[in-house]
């Protein structure tokens, strides 16, 4: 059951449903890229590197305002590596040395050496920046707790429940405060939840710590590769909302929904992210209307199946514009 | 008698903090098309006698080349056979670390050695013998997709074929200790006698050369005792993962040896030197001084460089407190 006060949020969105938004990240533009080289080698300062990053962020928020996006993204033009951006800003961690991820790409994992606690918000700032460019909702951004623990080094804490835990805390507070600056949409990304099953009580003992005491529209996004085996635990998860990718996998998961009613509010995942090729409208259309079998439109919001920020920026607007126009076509038919 | 020390495999790539990243930047360099593949060797070789340098100086007895030489364990062999190609990247067990999913699309077979001239490489820069280090058919095909053979034992024992011709070579090429990882095994009792079947293949081409059967990041217990029906000379497993392990050590037949992984590959934090000269007490009291190899848990590449150096130097400390 959605809690009554849960739906003030989307109530504020117009129309009957299927709406338009992001998951997260948008690509960054070249001249961002090379601002923060830069800024790594100490040839600009972090005051010029912000007024780029404002000026990116200004550019992406006017495109989901060209195309009326319901609910729009910061698309973290100022953020790098999901976990370090919090990690670097919270007491407790220290930044670790360079490990490899796959291929040729390095990045610095974080090691929890102290207990982890919040001098301050990380994210308000950047959230009223973006809010104040446009008229829709844009969405608080934040990295579960779950995934930080996951995707650091733990030298403090006698078990990973326990940096889990304080962790869920520090996240908690800062969604409190996204909240008081007036966000009604806030996403807590968990794509660590997917690595083991066995866990999957953990993320949802965190995830509640965190959800608690918002009365805000709370998203979470899992890339999941073994969905079926998730399903449908994964709707214990206490958020209102979960974005999942349906074009990666074809829409294989609706099979799971005829079983076990999808429940709670879903971002359609309807392009691929990791691949060069454009959904075709037609394509999407399709998608929406099959998925429409499952999830009532009140209940729907379409988006990339990820984060974009590993496309270029014409990828990513092509992407985007090819959902909306595919969302207009099914509005009509509604 | 000293216990012996050595190591699971990868070693972390990335220099010491502050020092120049030389594989990372020609690596670069070659996408742009500023360097060659032989560039790309030549920065690789220098790797590998600083990774080999450094085992040995922190006083590890049985050395690798830390897998400086390779993205996973599977793609150079996956590239180097026919019948493969590969795929897209999954994430590797449950690590923060991902792997290219090979793809069998064809008939396996024998196209040459994948690992022999790095093995050779390694053994000419090492004082120390160095171990060779090959993935184990189970795993193989397990992380793999099969388009062609059909039927799971078909692809893990024609897997089994090559890599029985890559173990002969191996030894050919003067390798006295070879190891076969198996990380996926310990989820699949159901492949036990398919794996004794497919590492016999393997095993039996080989003279004189000491065989490991390597398995981490879980405990073994659901293979139970069973597992030491695999014919090799010494089965490795990680304590740390799985400190479960340690009902299965207690029944190591007494002519095989233990190569117990004691120390966290996968974590920053350094473990107290007493509380290890403890362990290996424990462990040598269990299987006998002479059977017993101490490492790290798993391969050390998800560490930092200087991490993984530290976790050397004290493994290695402490196995030196133990023992005559």
């Amino acid at each position: 059951m959605i809690a009554e006060n849960r739906l003030e949020g989307v109530a504020k969105l117009p129309g009957p449903g299927l709406w338009t938004t992001s998951v997260g990240s948008f690509p960054k533009p070249d001249y961002i890229t090379k601002a923060r080289a830069r800024f790594a080698r100490k040839e600009i300062d972090r005051e010029v590197l912000r007024e780029l990053e404002r000026k990116a962020t200004r550019e992406w928020i006017e495109f989901q305002d060209s195309i009326d996006t319901d609910l729009v993204v910061d698309g973290e033009q100022y953020r790098g590596d999901m976990v370090a951006f919090f990690a670097e800003e919270l007491p407790g961690f220290e930044i670790g040395g360079l490990v490899r991820s796959y291929g040729n790409r390095y990045y610095r994992k974080p090691i929890a050496t102290g207990p982890i606690r919040r001098d301050a918000p990380l994210t308000v700032d950047w959230w009223e920046y973006a809010q104040s460019l446009t008229k829709k909702p844009v969405k608080g951004m934040l990295t579960g707790p779950y995934t930080i623990c996951d995707w650091s080094f733990n030298e403090h804490y006698p078990s990973r429940r326990d940096f889990v835990l304080d962790l869920a805390k520090v996240i908690r507070d800062e969604a409190l405060d996204l909240e008081r600056a007036g966000a009604r949409y806030i996403q807590i990304d968990e794509p660590a939840a997917s690595t083991r099953m066995d866990e999957l009580d953990l993320v949802i003992e965190a995830m509640a710590i965190v959800t608690e005491p918002l009365t805000a529209h709370t998203i979470t996004h899992i890339c999941y590769g073994d969905f079926h085996n998730a399903y449908p635990k994964m709707l214990d998860i206490p958020v209102d909302q979960i974005d999942l990718e349906f074009a990666n996998s074809e829409y294989s998961l609706l099979e799971d929904f005829s079983d076990h009613p999808f429940s709670k509010y879903i971002g359609l995942g309807v392009t691929d992210v990791h691949s060069h090729e454009l959904e075709p409208v037609d394509e999407i259309v399709e998608g929406i209307r099959r998925s429409l079998k499952h999830i009532p439109p009140e209940r729907m919001f379409v988006d990339p199946d990820c984060g974009l920020k590993t496309r270029t920026v014409d990828e990513a607007k092509a992407q985007l514009a090819n959902i909306k126009k595919a969302v207009d076509v099914v509005r009509a038919e509604l | 008698m000293p216990i012996e020390t050595t190591v699971v495999g990868s070693y972390p790539k990335p220099p010491d903090e502050g020092q120049p990243f030389t594989v990372r930047k020609t690596l670069h360099a070659l996408e742009r098309g500023d360097a060659t593949a032989a560039d790309v060797a030549s920065a690789q070789d220098e790797l590998v006698r600083a990774v080999i340098a450094e085992q040995e100086e922190a006083g590890i007895d049985l050395v690798t080349d830390g897998h400086a030489r390779w993205d996973d364990i599977l793609t150079p062999f996956a590239r180097r056979m026919a019948g493969f190609e590969i795929g897209g990247l999954l994430r590797w067990f449950d690590n923060n670390v991902y792997y290219r999913r090979p793809i069998c699309t064809g008939e396996i077979e024998w196209r040459g050695p994948a690992s022999v001239d790095a093995f050779k490489f390694a053994a000419s820069v090492a004082s120390k013998p160095v171990k060779a280090v090959i993935p184990g058919p189970v795993t193989f095909a397990r992380l793999s997709v099969d388009e062609h053979y059909g039927r799971h034992e078909d692809l893990v024992l024609a897997i089994a074929r090559v890599l029985a011709q890559e173990a002969f070579e191996l030894e050919a090429a003067g390798a006295r200790v070879i190891q076969i990882d198996e990380p996926a095994l310990v989820d699949a009792p159901e492949d036990l006698e398919l794996a004794k079947d497919a590492i016999y293949l393997i095993t039996d081409q080989l003279e004189s050369t000491e065989t490991t059967l390597a398995t981490y990041f879980d405990d073994a217990k659901r293979l139970g005792p069973q597992i030491f029906d695999i014919r090799v000379d010494c089965f490795g497993f990680d304590l740390i993962a799985g400190p479960e392990n340690m009902q299965l050590i207690r029944e190591l037949p007494s002519e095989k040896k233990l190569q117990a992984g004691i120390v966290d590959a996968r974590n920053t934090k350094l473990e107290d030197e007493d509380g290890l000269v403890r362990e290996i007490e424990e462990l040598a009291g269990i299987v006998g001084e002479s059977c017993l190899r101490v490492s790290p848990s798993a391969g050390l590449e998800f560490l930092p460089r200087e991490k993984a150096r530290a976790k050397l130097q004290r493994l290695a400390a402490a196995a030196r407190r133990v023992g005559g």
